[in-house]
């Protein structure tokens, strides 16, 4: 059970892979069949994207506000959410209701809530967006800590309390440090589903929450891929960033 | 316990009863007053417009000449909000069961939005009667003063005025098909190298090559009529499925959406593409995604011309902002800036002799466009736009008779 | 105190699709929606017609099955065969990557990268193995799904691989390991026998719901899927915002059966799991 060198190389290929043919496609000019490289290389597609998209700046902020306060808030409510839903006679109805706004397509979701979101005065509004991204991210945090509330945890808890410990002081000296690396993952995976989501947050907000992920993702999936390229870079380049930056933590934490 | 329950179910019913609140302008108020009043009005607001934000050109457009020159002009704070077609429809339709005003001003609409907002009276009007900029429109034009074969009315007001157009690139096609007639022909002859989007854009091709097909555009003018639909499209079927083999991917699949052709065209993987203006074979040469070699054409005997517009929502918040938005997006200085290939290529609205001198001539010494055909050249290729139904049917039996068919 | 925070945790999450679902379900009879015109209960009986409703269900089940049973497959080999490589730089990292990639950005590189004119057909050609785009095989938009097959795998073996890592250290499966081992079971019948099964019950919410997002997802099966058969999203997606206004009471009606069969699904599945907990 070595390092597998062959094992290795072929995932840093799959994964950095997408970032070389995005940079690719971005700078490169009348790239085309059966070039394996572009015949020549411009920054003027991601002048053009920057020069238009004039708040993105703010939309950068936007995004990282959005996102950081859903997934703080849905991971230490999912947490919570999750141990009353284990302690409870009939876990699985919860759990079951926990999917509702999964089973329903996402394009369906968007358009049959907006009607109460706009009775609740929350129509073009940060907090109506937030609300509707947490309707995602807590059933999901909820879910992902059910596997937590096992035994083990329960009986920890139990003995904590038995050796006389206060709840609090259960809660943090003995189960937060033990659900910490899912702690972690989940912080991380809602702070992403966050980050992406354009559908929700532009449909809810009547496209008024402009985000940076509202801003360049359209061109995303628009008829020029140079410009497509460069806006795919502009999403991933903050939360790769954030992944570099905690990359000790997060990976020591998994382990 | 039972207060609690309590507690709960008037949660409930506050997640789901109205509250209104929020001041309603009555339509009948905002359209009697006089331009001076609407100018008064209108001027410090903010003012919201709903529309495709897919284009970077368009958006500079509107971000770094528009917004500036409204606030400049009249103090009004124009804010871009991403939503079109159907999502502007269910969002009225929301707001006006809520009995809430609405988040939009006003939106950028196309021929079948219209339809579906008259369909729900989602517009206010008539708007253009007003405005100043509007006398310099020919509303008896028919690709203007007629969307989708229903009367404007002044309902909405015209912004662009494009006519779709096939692209090639030169180099891998050096003769490409003139017409509908030599289409067929030409698609045998090269297997692989042309395919229809399954969208708007290949729906408005179908219906030209329809009406190509049938030799008297008058037969699709006027309301939808059963038995011309009937008649063409069964030929229109009977040519494309005797092709459909010569099709890219031998007509296994069609590309769903328009972005993934022009992907396939830039690759080099298709020969042709398609596009609902003229002139965007500039822009996207410009920026180094098609390959200069591209040229566009329209094919004879025409393809279909219509105008895009702008209208204003009915349960607006600020109506007569919104009307002094439309009124300097129709002005002569903003259509010509966005006439210009290198800015925008949306063809103006405006009739040109109705312009002054001076304005004119600016108008026709723009810097030609450099790969689209040329307007004048282009003038006796046109047909009007058919009544919506002719999109939605043959958007539905496209794939019925030609996508799912063995 | 229990009952408080469920309470709420229930209005929070399920009090607005709940309603949404019920107005969806005005829209199919005709008494809510744009074009509203009283009760009718036409949209009902006309299901029956829409033939191309099932191929979709039944490819969208394929998909969905196939994705997250690969992806699977690939996370418990790396999990239960790998795990001292999976401690090691850059492992624990590499892992997180797939996840920063939005579906629309795969779907966008797969296309091309995959495509007949994409990036691996030209290094293809420039080693003299084909010539034109056509050439090289339908990798995407073919009729299997391959294409968005793999995409779906690509995004999620590797949070699976992350799941099941932690899962394996949670139920201390090294210390039964070698348990097992003492008592003379060999390396394969402890992975198949004994591992395998507890992380999969364990992981089983996590990966039902997983299966759900690849049935529901928009933007891949778009982009590298064909007109027909086409996934459910996109079929609904196109009565619910394409040019008809009249297609909305059929694309609610739609949706709306879909969640009620998904939600049976999901009930059922999750009461297995908690009959057969580890």
């Amino acid at each position: 059970m070595r390092s597998n060198p062959v094992l290795t190389s072929i995932l840093i290929g799959l994964f950095g892979l997408p970032l070389v043919l995005l940079a690719l496609l971005a700078t490169g000019q009348y790239w085309r069949f059966p070039d394996v490289l572009p015949p020549g290389y411009s920054l003027d597609a991601l002048a053009r994207v920057i020069s238009a998209e004039s708040d993105l700046g703010a939309g950068l902020l936007l995004s990282l506000g959005i996102a950081t306060v859903v997934s703080v808030l849905s991971t230490g409510l999912g947490f919570v959410f999750s141990r009353a839903v284990a302690r409870t006679r009939h876990p699985d109805r919860w759990v079951t209701l926990s999917y509702l706004p999964y089973a329903l397509p996402p394009v369906l979701l968007a358009i049959v809530i907006q009607p109460f979101i706009i009775r609740l005065h929350l129509s073009g509004t940060v907090m109506g967006v937030g609300l509707g991204l947490l309707m995602i991210t807590l059933p999901f945090c909820t879910l992902f800590f059910r596997s937590f509330w096992g035994n083990q945890a329960s009986q920890y808890e139990q003995v904590s309390r038995t050796l006389g410990c206060t709840p609090t002081q259960a809660l943090w000296r003995v189960l937060l440090p033990l659900a910490r690396p899912l702690l972690v993952t989940c912080l991380f995976q809602t702070f992403l589903i966050a980050w992406f989501d354009f559908g929700l947050t532009n449909y809810l907000s009547v496209g008024k929450v402009r985000t940076l992920t509202v801003q360049v993702f359209l061109l995303v999936g628009e008829a020029n891929s140079r410009l497509a390229a460069v806006a795919s870079l502009l999403l991933l380049l903050p939360p790769s960033l954030l992944l570099w930056l905690n990359q000790r933590a997060i990976a020591r934490r998994v382990i | 316990m039972h207060t609690y329950r309590r507690l709960l179910t008037n949660l409930f019913l506050l997640f789901l009863t109205a509250c209104s609140s929020a001041e309603q302008r009555d339509p009948a108020t905002v359209l009697s007053q006089s331009w001076a009043q609407i100018e008064a009005r209108g001027r410090n607001q903010p003012v919201t417009l709903m529309m495709w934000l897919g284009d970077p050109f368009i958006n500079d457009y509107m971000n770094k000449y528009v917004k500036p020159e409204v606030k400049k002009r009249y103090g009004i704070d124009l804010q871009t909000a991403a939503g079109q077609g159907t999502q502007v429809v269910q969002t009225l339709v929301a707001e006006r069961e809520a009995g809430q005003p609405s988040q939009i001003d006003m939106a950028w609409i196309n021929g079948e939005t219209f339809y579906q907002l008259r369909q729900i009276d989602g517009l206010l009007g008539p708007i253009t009667d007003k405005m100043p900029n509007a006398k310099l429109i020919d509303f008896t034009n028919p690709y203007i003063g007629t969307d989708f074969q229903q009367p404007v009315a002044g309902m909405e007001a015209p912004w662009g005025n494009v006519q779709l157009a096939i692209i090639y690139d030169g180099k891998t096609v050096p003769n490409p098909p003139r017409s509908f007639a030599e289409l067929p022909a030409y698609v045998k002859a090269h297997p692989g190298q042309l395919t229809i989007p399954n969208e708007f854009t290949g729906m408005t091709l179908l219906k030209s090559w329809m009406i190509a097909l049938a030799g008297n555009p008058k037969l699709f003018q006027g309301k939808f009529r059963e038995e011309v639909y009937l008649k063409w499209s069964t030929e229109l079927w009977k040519q494309v499925n005797a092709i459909k083999p010569y099709f890219w991917k031998q007509g296994t699949t069609f590309p769903e959406q328009l972005a993934t052709l022009h992907q396939l065209f830039a690759n080099g993987e298709v020969a042709f593409t398609f596009s609902d203006n003229d002139a965007e074979v500039d822009n996207k040469v410009n920026l180094g995604f098609f390959p200069k070699t591209a040229r566009a054409y329209v094919p004879a005997p025409g393809t279909i011309r219509n105008s895009h517009y702008l209208g204003i929502v009915k349960g607006a918040q600020h109506p007569e902002a919104a009307m002094l938005v439309v009124n300097f997006l129709m002005s002569p200085e903003a259509q010509l800036k966005k006439m210009d290939p290198n800015i925008w290529g949306d063809h103006t609205v405006l009739d040109l002799s109705r312009l002054t001198a001076g304005d004119r001539s600016k108008f026709e010494n723009l810097p030609t466009r450099r790969y689209a055909p040329k307007r004048a050249e282009i003038q006796h290729l046109a047909f009007q736009e058919p009544a919506p139904e002719y999109m939605t049917r043959l958007f539905k039996d496209f794939r019925t008779f030609v996508i799912e068919a063995k | 105190m229990n009952r408080v925070i469920l309470s709420f945790y229930a209005l929070l999450i399920a009090g607005l699709p709940l309603a949404g679902l019920i107005n969806a379900l005005g829209y199919s009879v005709g008494i809510g929606g744009p074009l509203a015109t009283g009760f009718t209960t036409q949209y009902w009986q006309q299901l029956s017609t829409e033939t191309s409703l099932l191929v979709s269900l039944a490819f969208s089940l394929y998909v969905a099955i196939s994705s997250v049973g690969l992806a699977l497959l690939i996370a418990l080999a790396l999990v239960l065969n790998r795990q001292r490589m999976l401690r090691r730089w850059p492992f624990p990292a590499l892992l997180y990557v797939p996840l920063l990639f939005p579906s629309l950005v795969v779907a966008f590189y797969l296309f091309q990268l995959l495509s007949g004119s994409g990036w691996i057909s030209r290094m293809v050609v420039a080693l003299g193995l084909t010539q034109t785009p056509a050439d090289f095989p339908n990798l995407i938009q073919d009729g299997a799904g391959l294409g968005i097959i793999s995409a779906q795998v690509v995004m999620a073996f590797p949070l699976f691989t992350l799941l099941f890592d932690g899962l394996y250290t949670d139920a201390r499966l090294d210390e039964l390991r070698s348990l097992t081992r003492t008592l003379g079971a060999s390396e394969g019948q402890f992975n198949r026998k004994v591992a395998a099964p507890i992380l999969l019950r364990r992981a089983a919410p996590t990966l039902v719901l997983y299966a759900i997002a690849v049935l529901g997802a928009y933007d891949v099966p778009l982009l590298l899927g064909r007109n027909y058969p086409q996934m459910l999203s996109v079929f609904i997606t196109a009565r619910l915002q394409r040019f008809d206004l009249a297609d909305l009471p059929m694309g609610y009606l739609i949706g709306f059966l879909l969640t009620v069969g998904l939600m049976i699904v999901i009930y059922r599945t999750t009461r297995w799991t908690q009959r057969h907990a580890l």
